[in-house]
């Protein structure tokens, strides 16, 4: 029985770009030896300021991986990253299947300068306020649209 | 009907009553929440990083569910801060 997981890792951003990408190989080929099946690896994000440091640690490059795999395989490959000391951080969770309706994930790859997390303050009264122009929005372009064909008919 | 009846249900006297909010993910019908979307996240964390109850947020029970465990998720993976201050 194979499941979809997604992985997410934190690699030390002390470690140089070449051992970086023997480490993201060796994670890569460790999910492949054991039955997965890799979909995709992502490193959009790359290199991405914490919101906490870890280990003293301020930033950290962020790997995203998904893959199909049998339900053992998590676990053999959360015990290998507990052991990898240049993995700060590393998070597999299932994929489920309904995920249709998001959003693709924000694929920018995030400025170096976004300590947004503490500039957060800002934004916290805005929910309420922001969520009303965007059901507005869609509602306003459609009959644009609409009225173009009328006026051709006319 | 019920206005015959006013003194059974009393209004809040000399207050406007506060305007229901909507859960803002079933109006964006979103069926999943993402742990990686924090621009969303966020704003359903006051400034210190706490996630906002229900009753501020307006969310569904369900949305805020999900919208906890997408947080969590998030702190675990430091996208977003346990605590600020």
């Amino acid at each position: 029985m194979m499941n979809r997981y997604e992985m997410i890792y934190i690699v030390d951003t002390g470690l140089e770009e070449a051992a970086r990408k023997e480490l993201i190989e060796k994670v890569s080929a460790l999910i492949a030896n054991n039955g997965g099946e890799i979909e995709k690896v992502d490193e959009t994000w790359g290199k991405r300021r914490l919101a906490y440091a870890i280990d003293y640690k301020t930033e950290g490059w962020y790997v995203l991986v998904t893959f199909k795999a049998p339900a053992e395989l998590p676990r053999e490959l959360e015990r290998n990253l507990q052991i990898n000391e240049n993995v700060l951080r590393y998070l597999v969770v299932k994929l489920v299947e309904k995920r249709s309706s998001v959003k693709p994930r924000a694929s920018r790859p995030a400025p170096l300068g976004a300590p947004a997390e503490i500039a957060a303050p800002v934004e916290e009264a805005a929910p309420a306020v922001e969520a009303a122009p965007a059901v507005e929005a869609p509602a306003e372009a459609a009959p644009a649209v609409e009225a173009a064909p009328a006026a051709d008919a006319e | 009907m019920s206005e015959d009846r006013g003194e059974r249900r009393p209004r809040p006297r000399g207050g406007r009553r506060p305007r229901r909010k909507v859960c803002t993910f079933c109006v964006d019908k979103i069926e999943f929440i993402d742990y990686k979307d924090i621009n969303r996240l966020r704003r359903f964390t006051n400034e210190r990083g706490k996630i906002l109850p229900r009753r501020m947020s307006g969310n569904c029970a369900k949305h805020q569910r999900q919208l906890s465990e997408a947080i969590k998720r998030a702190r675990a993976i430091a996208l977003m801060p346990y605590t600020v201050d």
